[in-house]
């Protein structure tokens, strides 16, 4: 069997990418041929993704479509007699773009006009999370699947170095991780984090990793969190896996203020590193958390202030969110969710030799 | 010894006792300043496309001889692309002019519903 995965975008740090380059391992393991495909390559990924053009399947080889923004060329891809499965990573509602980032804007408009006309087509449509497969099934989906994303919980390292406490000492560090982005709501968290330095802990640090959207979102978010905790706050961008492991096993507590999420994979890294979870209840983020993140619905920054005070210096809830964050990747274990694309592909070969 | 199902209550109910002392006061100024705006002069200045070469570049390790041979090829289709760029860029800018002249008609159609208007402190002074 052959399966091409199809990406509307491919790059070095994004996490659809690192998803499909997962599961071609899946697949080769499973002895499974076929090649990845993106109409749009950021530099960096040295040629582990082709350009869609390049793209000659076999009649009978499936198509997996990993759908997250507007995809060029549909139609075309489409019209072809193959196979679909479509996997839905969920698009970001274009409206909090528009402002700082209008031509991811647009993509983002057109990824959303362009879901229905998806889920008419492919044989089998799935979401990576059931949030994102009701989306699918009110646009007329007739049966859909649940393909989580495939995490290697490995692939940032161990959750402590040898003979390291639980806890990183030094001052109280809060982490997010995540896109700079308008929707990923980095403004509330530096609001939220301010008042918890002010009122709790001066000597409090907020690392934000994360692509910036456009370079000036960065330098706005920058001045920001220089106006309202001077000094304490660090935006990185590109950080390898090891550093990026390094900043989680730095953190106190890991902070998400995002307004949509279609998975929000940084969550079950985070319940890797053991680092207590605050969250909203955003999309698919109660459905990842479940009952290991202290989520918090209410506007108001100071409740999330306090909220990471009692997660950074109350004992037994930190340890309490530690063993169930564990539980909760048991959830999402590799094998599980390999056994799961597994399940789909196959069956969308077999839907569509009906 | 907090549960996570208890540790919200007891954040509201912190936070209300710190709100007592006066702690977590309205704070001043404390929103995200709205980035540069797009003026009809940013418009124009980006209608007119100027791409830097200097991007034009291999990203891979000892990719220097591959940038050279991206800039070579760039060289010898100046031409082509210069008939491209210039194509665009009388699209972009006539584009602008238009979104100008509109932007215009508005302001004039909105100056002559406020002078078509009744001035309320003059009715209410015939009152």
């Amino acid at each position: 069997m052959n399966v091409h995965q199809v990406l509307s975008g491919a790059g070095p740090h994004d996490a659809i990418t690192t998803e499909a380059l997962v599961f071609r391992g899946c697949f080769r393991e499973w002895g499974w041929g076929g090649s990845d495909h993106a109409a749009r390559i950021a530099p960096g990924l040295n040629g582990s993704i082709a350009q869609l053009a390049r793209l000659r399947p076999r009649s009978d080889d499936v198509l997996l479509i990993h759908h997250s923004a507007g995809a060029p060329r549909l139609h075309e891809l489409l019209a072809l007699p193959n196979p679909k499965l479509l996997l839905h990573h969920n698009v970001t509602p274009a409206s909090w773009l528009w402002e700082h980032a209008p031509l991811v804007a647009v993509q983002c408009a057109i990824g959303r006009e362009q879901l229905p006309e998806l889920v008419r087509a492919v044989d089998l449509a799935a979401g990576d999370s059931a949030f994102n497969a009701a989306e699918l099934q009110a646009l007329g989906a007739s049966r859909t699947e649940v393909i989580p994303l495939l995490v290697d919980r490995n692939r940032l390292g161990s959750p402590r170095h040898p003979g390291a406490a639980a806890d990183p000492g030094g001052p109280p560090t809060v982490l997010f991780v995540g896109r700079l982005s308008p929707h990923k709501r980095q403004d509330e968290l530096i609001r939220a984090f301010a008042l918890y330095r002010r009122h709790r802990a001066p000597d409090a640090r907020l690392m934000l990793v994360g692509d910036p959207i456009t370079p000036a979102y960065a330098e706005l978010l920058r001045a920001f969190g220089e106006t309202l905790a001077p000094g304490a706050v660090s935006i990185e961008s590109g950080l390898s896996e090891a550093e990026l492991g390094d900043r989680y096993r730095a953190a106190d507590a890991f902070v998400c203020l995002s307004e949509h999420e279609g998975f929000c994979i940084p969550v079950l890294e985070a319940f890797h590193f053991g680092v207590p979870v605050i969250a909203r209840p955003s999309g698919a983020l109660p459905e990842v958390a479940g009952d290991a993140a202290l989520l918090v619905e209410d506007r108001d920054p100071a409740l999330v202030a306090e909220l990471m005070h009692l997660a950074i210096t109350d004992q037994h809830l930190r340890s309490e969110l530690r063993r169930r964050g564990e539980a909760r990747l048991e959830h999402y274990a590799p094998a599980v969710v390999a056994e799961q694309l597994r399940r789909a592909v196959l069956k969308t070969a077999e839907a569509a030799r009906r | 010894m907090t549960t996570p199902e208890q540790a919200l209550e007891q954040a509201r109910a912190a936070l209300a006792s710190m709100r007592a002392t006066g702690a977590y006061e309205a704070q001043q100024g404390d929103e995200l300043k709205p980035g540069e705006p797009i003026t009809s002069g940013k418009l124009f200045e980006w209608a007119l496309i100027e791409p830097d070469l200097r991007n034009v570049r291999s990203t891979r390790r000892l990719g220097a001889p591959i940038t050279a041979l991206k800039r070579g090829l760039l060289k010898l289709l100046a031409q082509y692309h210069a008939e491209l760029i210039a194509e665009q860029a009388r699209f972009n800018v006539n584009l602008v002019l238009y979104v100008r002249r509109l932007e215009e008609r508005i302001a004039e159609l909105e100056r002559e519903l406020r002078a078509a208007e009744p001035d309320p402190r003059r009715e209410s002074a015939e009152g």
